[in-house]
């Protein structure tokens, strides 16, 4: 226990100071694996000692797959999930924007009427609602309903993405926007500017730069999950993958998540050295 | 400065009747009645956490109040509908200690918003996307170039040191031509030239028919106003002309206040300058000065 050696002075001696909430959180915590890794069946001892069918589908990957075909197909693949991540988090970007605008705590309402209380809190809770449902489902189960809708293929891939991403970038932006200093928003207020004026002049200009570097680490996000929305059929290198599993074709899988892995950390590089010069 | 037209479709005399405004337990302001003529000009001073800035956030319905009125122009501010709030707002200028100026847009745009209450739908648009059109251009043009920064239009006002900032929140005014204006202490953070270049401004605008509403931290500044009001704890505890402002009455009015001595002996200016930073540090741990 980290907590400080206290003397307490008229006990006698150097008692060691049990806080009881930590011995709690302790607790708790340790309960918690206990339930989880039961429930689970976590077993260290199966992983080692059942490693046989592992290290065959590792050993059977190499050497992989450099056939023109599979290089093409890889390429396809990989460009496939490209667009479908780039498209995504545009289409989501500029979905988000007006909700988050929508979704962001104005100047308080002091001394207006409660129907002017309502008038605006209505928007701003529809558009926190919307928000939140286009982020709290995955993108994989946003994927499986467009692919049900749509049929399979890339467009309800990059559908998929675009709801996600605008959720989750809608929530971003309007946590954003209101973190921004509010004095100049005020000052912007108290000279007679209205609310959108005070959040096109005020609130948007001190948030721009970070938007851009949110959108772009959306982008790295969409990159990654794209490869795996072909599980379900929506497209991109993951729907290759799958396929080449399913027919146990190892050295073309190895090829293509080797791709997938290096496509990954090049956008991953780029979109971190362009964030790191956005700040200022 | 040659004319300065005033619109009087806006009557600025302001009358506060018992104003109170609590901050939980803590009353910022306490049963303040004042009034101010159209045209005024009057210092507030007063220890750290006194009210005056809370005073401020009153007269422009910033805050909430538990007690009392404020009307201006014979109207109650705080049952004014949103678009004729805006409509008094739109008459209101303010410049502050900490500027409060949009660090990221330029210099030039920064002025222009002085007009910002004034603008319809399609001229925000057309600021925002394009810059100002012309006549405003113009107006912001004489107003940076008034206070000595005209080639400066285009630059980053985050670039700018912080009397650059303080002349440029002096533009904003220039360009609004407001019929009160607010200043919370507005020379707490510059340089004495900037002070008396931002004052003299300040008291043209107000010669040419703009009430003046200016809290200072520096009573010598204040007695150059003819009219102190100082406020202690919420209360108004002076309200005359600095004739009649005493040592006697000074004292009372920082009496506890670490950051301020009044006593006779002459100060040492480096020490001045410490307890005047260390009164801004005090300000914004109060949580109401601007900052």
């Amino acid at each position: 226990m980290a907590s400080p050696p206290t003397e307490h002075t008229g006990v006698g001696g150097a008692i060691p100071r049990v806080d009881w909430k930590i011995s709690l959180i302790v607790l708790v915590v340790l309960g918690l694996t206990g339930y989880s890794a039961y429930g689970v069946g976590f077993d260290l001892v199966e992983l080692f000692s059942n490693a046989g069918p592992v290290e065959r589908f590792v050993s059977e990957m190499f050497p992989p797959d450099f056939s023109t075909a599979t290089l093409q197909a890889t390429g396809t693949g990989i460009l496939e999930t490209f667009q479908m991540s780039f498209l995504g988090a545009l289409i989501g970007a500029i979905a988000a924007f007006p909700l988050a605008a929508l979704g962001t705590q104005q100047a308080p309402t002091t001394g207006a009427s409660n129907s002017e209380r309502l008038l605006r809190a209505i928007p701003y809770h529809l558009a926190r609602f919307l928000l939140n449902i286009f982020r709290s489902v995955p993108d994989i189960l946003w994927a499986l309903v467009f692919v049900v809708a749509l049929g399979l293929g890339p467009f309800p891939g990059t559908l998929a993405l675009a709801v996600h991403s605008a959720g989750v970038l809608g929530k971003l932006y309007s946590e954003t926007l209101e973190a921004v200093p509010s004095r100049p928003v005020e000052a912007l207020r108290s000279t007679g500017a209205s609310g959108f004026q005070s959040f096109l002049f005020g609130r948007l200009p001190q948030a721009a730069s970070n938007f851009t570097s949110l959108t772009l680490y959306q982008w790295e996000c969409n990159i990654r999950s794209a490869t795996i929305l072909g599980f379900v059929g929506a497209g991109g290198i993951g729907q290759q993958i799958l396929i080449s599993m399913n027919l146990f074709d190892y050295p073309k899988v190895a090829t293509l998540v080797g791709a997938t892995i290096i496509v990954v950390l090049a956008v991953d590089r780029f979109s971190a050295a362009v964030r790191r010069r956005l700040v200022y | 400065m040659t004319s300065l037209p005033n619109k009087s479709s806006y009557d600025s005399q302001l009358s506060l009747e018992g104003v109170t405004v609590r901050y939980g337990d803590v009353a910022a302001l306490e049963e303040v009645s004042i009034a101010v003529q159209p045209g005024e000009s009057l210092a507030i001073i007063g220890a750290s956490g006194a009210g005056k800035s809370t005073l401020f956030r009153a007269l422009t319905r910033s805050v909430a109040l538990d007690g009392g009125g404020i009307s201006v122009g014979g109207r109650d501010l705080y049952r004014l509908s949103s678009r004729d709030l805006k409509q008094v707002r739109r008459r209101i200028g303010t410049i502050y200690q900490a500027y409060n100026l949009i660090p990221q847009l330029s210099a030039g745009v920064n002025a222009a918003l002085g007009e910002v209450g004034a603008m319809g739908a399609l001229q925000t648009a057309r600021v925002f996307l394009a810059g100002p059109e012309p006549g405003l251009s113009k107006k912001v043009r004489a107003a940076l170039q008034e206070v000595g920064l005209a080639d400066k239009a285009d630059a980053r006002t985050t670039d700018l040191s912080g009397g650059q900032q303080q002349r440029v929140a002096v533009a904003r005014l220039l360009v609004q031509r407001p019929d009160l204006i607010l200043a919370d202490e507005p020379f707490a953070a510059v340089d004495p030239v900037t002070t008396e270049k931002v004052l003299e401004t300040l008291l043209e605008l107000n010669g040419a028919g703009s009430t003046l509403i200016i809290n200072l931290h520096d009573v010598e500044i204040a007695r150059r106003f003819p009219r102190i009001l100082a406020l202690r704890e919420g209360r108004v505890l002076f309200d005359g002309p600095p004739s009649i402002l005493d040592e006697a009455k000074l004292a009372e009015i920082y009496a506890g206040d670490p950051t301020v001595s009044h006593d006779k002996e002459p100060v040492d200016a480096n020490f001045r300058r410490l307890r005047e930073e260390q009164a801004r540090i005090l300000e914004g741990q109060d949580g109401i000065s601007a900052h």
